[in-house]
């Protein structure tokens, strides 16, 4: 639920929590990003660093150059800035990423963790049951069918954390526990609502439905795409995820290991909240992929 | 000739870092890094005449052994390692001419847990993202991306210090050797969701750090938790534990509390995730997580925003040539 005001929390002597609401609802991110991206464009003295997510931002600040209070006066002056939620415009690029689902890689994964850790079913079988879905085929085709919007980059360089766009392809998963001691680098997780991708082969409690060839972060700069930067996504990018088998996997595996992979990433586009707001109230919720 | 220095032993995850460390791309997943006791790294800086940004060492719980090619000026801070050079013992919080040849050997940490060393000139890798601190746990930064090798060399950059200064006595972190800790916290942002006597047992309590604890987060062992009503009765995206919520991101210093272990969130902590931060600590009382050891005990002392900002500042005053004689 949106509160009636945020509430801003202190996080030790350099930082500040503002919170929009205590759940999930999809507004509190378009405001959260909302008001990063007019601290952004303010300037706002003191503001080194910010660090948006679901319903909250914590904006990090420098106490020699602006008190606790000052800061908060600021950003409430920002946020009555903003207007409603549906006037809010954002800018958006959306990525293609190419993705095997229900691929081999992860499934010796799941395997690795149920021969050594505990025993559980093959994850999409498993998600597609706890959401009502025929099969694991039915999962990768509903995954598939939509934009997932990032919510956030974060833990980890240039992991998005993301929900899908369209609320007929809403799925919600529980967690590993414990949690896998690895995971297989690129494989595409789903948790709790969120679909995440793993740009490093740690732990991970993610359930594992599919693999992507390509990396979504590159502190060396190798790949066309990273030329001007190091992380492939930014909060508020949309991601469409391109089912390919495992030939086209290898193929796209081997351009990016020779450096000549192109990613398709279109870079024009602006996200307006009022008309997503418009076009989901017009959706046949029953409809499925 | 451009001085560089060999690395003879590395020492365990001794790593080039830089004042403050990586800022602006936190929101792209990348945590500060930089020196963990940035007290005793500044007066390093300082000592060699460098400025404050000059990229150092970090050297934690043991030493390296490192040779020079060329002469300069070092300073070594932070926990005592037992250095020497050329076999004789090397004061610390000072700083010393080096000739070509001369090997500084340290050892294992006695007092205190991390030592600082800079060089006239600063350590001269390539930054990346802006700024030369090691990240190792995702290979940014530093040399190479991670933590000393055995047989590498380090570039340095141009300067020259002066030999023969030392810090005041009283201008210098007070490194206690092991024992309790008093560590100061902000109440928040998720203080809420522990209930009342929860927090007044977190203060009241002895926490004793843990060895699984590094650079990315302070593991502590101590009482059980007592949650709010709030930690239960929350809807199923925040996740099953009373400690889960929504994913938001991590305040640096953070009082991460995941199932009822706390773990203090520190230099390479992740951005964000799904557990609550009842309490943050104070970054002035950053040096003081830097210089204890496994087993060292931890005693939370509650101060306000305020108070926490004015230790920082007394810190900061401290990091300034005035300390210097």
């Amino acid at each position: 639920m949106k509160f009636d005001a945020p509430k801003f929390l202190p996080g030790g002597d350099r930082f500040i929590m503002v919170q929009f609401g205590d759940d999930a609802e999809i507004d509190l991110n378009f405001l959260a990003l909302g008001l990063t991206t007019a601290i952004k464009a303010d300037e706002t003295k003191g503001v080194v660093d910010t660090n948006p997510s679901y319903n909250s931002l914590v904006v990090e600040y420098e106490s020699d150059e602006i008190s606790h209070g000052d800061l908060q006066t600021e950003l409430e002056r920002l946020i009555g800035g903003l207007g409603s939620v549906e006037e809010l415009e954002l800018d958006s690029r959306l990525a293609y990423l190419p993705v095997v689902y229900l691929d081999p890689w992860t499934r010796d994964c799941v395997a690795d963790y149920s021969a050594k850790i505990t025993p559980r079913d093959w994850d999409p079988a498993y998600v597609a049951e706890l959401n009502g879905l025929e099969d694991a085929k039915q999962l990768a085709r509903v995954h598939s069918g939509t934009e997932h919007w990032v919510v956030a980059v974060c833990s980890t360089p240039g992991l998005p954390l993301m929900r899908p766009l369209d609320p007929r392809c809403a799925i919600t998963s529980p967690k590993y526990n414990p949690p896998r001691t690895w995971t297989t680098l690129g494989a595409i997780g789903v948790g709790g609502l969120s679909t995440s991708i793993y740009t490093t082969p740690g732990p991970g409690g993610y359930n594992l439905i599919g693999r992507t060839p390509v990396p979504l972060w590159d502190p060396r700069q190798r790949l066309p795409v990273f030329k001007d930067r190091v992380v492939l996504l930014n909060a508020a990018d949309r991601v469409k995820f391109m089912p390919i088998g495992e030939e086209e996997f290898d193929y796209i595996e081997a351009r990016v290991a020779d450096g000549t992979y192109e990613f398709n990433v279109t870079a024009y586009q602006r996200f307006s909240v009022g008309a997503y707001k418009k076009w989901v109230a017009s959706l046949n919720a029953d409809g499925q992929f | 000739m451009p001085l560089t220095i060999e690395v003879k032993k590395a020492g365990l995850e001794t790593s080039v870092q830089d004042f403050p460390g990586r800022y602006g791309y936190w929101e792209q997943g990348f945590p500060p890094s930089g020196p963990f006791d940035m007290w005793s790294f500044r007066l390093a800086n300082l000592l060699v005449g460098n400025a404050p940004e000059a990229a150092g060492l970090e050297c934690q719980f043991m030493g390296p052994t490192l040779v020079f090619s060329a002469p300069c000026v070092i300073a070594l801070t932070g926990a005592e390692m037992n250095a020497t050079l050329d076999g004789e013992p090397l004061a610390m919080w000072e700083s010393v001419a080096v000739e070509p040849g001369q090997i500084l050997a340290t050892g294992f940490a006695t007092k205190g847990a991390r030592a600082y060393l800079a060089v006239s000139g600063g350590i001269n890798v390539p930054p990346v993202l802006g700024s030369r601190a090691t990240f190792h746990m995702a290979g940014v930064g530093g040399l190479e991306g991670y933590a000393l090798k055995n047989g590498q060399s380090l570039a340095v950059g141009d300067g020259e210090g002066i030999a023969g200064r030392h810090v005041l006595e009283d201008c210098r972190p007070s490194i206690a050797d092991g024992g309790t800790w008093q560590i100061e916290v902000v109440q928040g942002p998720n203080d809420d969701w522990i209930a009342p006597e929860g927090i007044e047992r977190f203060y009241a309590s002895e926490w004793k750090l843990q060895a699984r604890s590094n650079r990315t987060g302070y593991r502590l062992e101590g009482p059980e938790w007592i949650f709010a009503e709030k930690a239960s009765a929350k809807g199923p995206e925040h996740g099953e534990h009373p400690s889960n919520i929504l994913d938001h991101g991590y305040p640096v210093g953070s009082v991460n509390l995941c199932g009822q272990t706390p773990i203090i969130l520190v230099n390479d902590a992740p951005s964000a995730g799904g557990f609550i931060n009842p309490f943050t600590v104070a970054s002035a009382a950053f040096w003081k997580l830097a210089q204890s050891k496994p087993n060292d005990i931890y005693r939370f002392k509650r101060v306000s925003v305020e108070d926490a900002q004015e230790m920082r500042r007394e810190i900061d005053h401290l990091c300034t040539e005035a300390s210097i004689q």
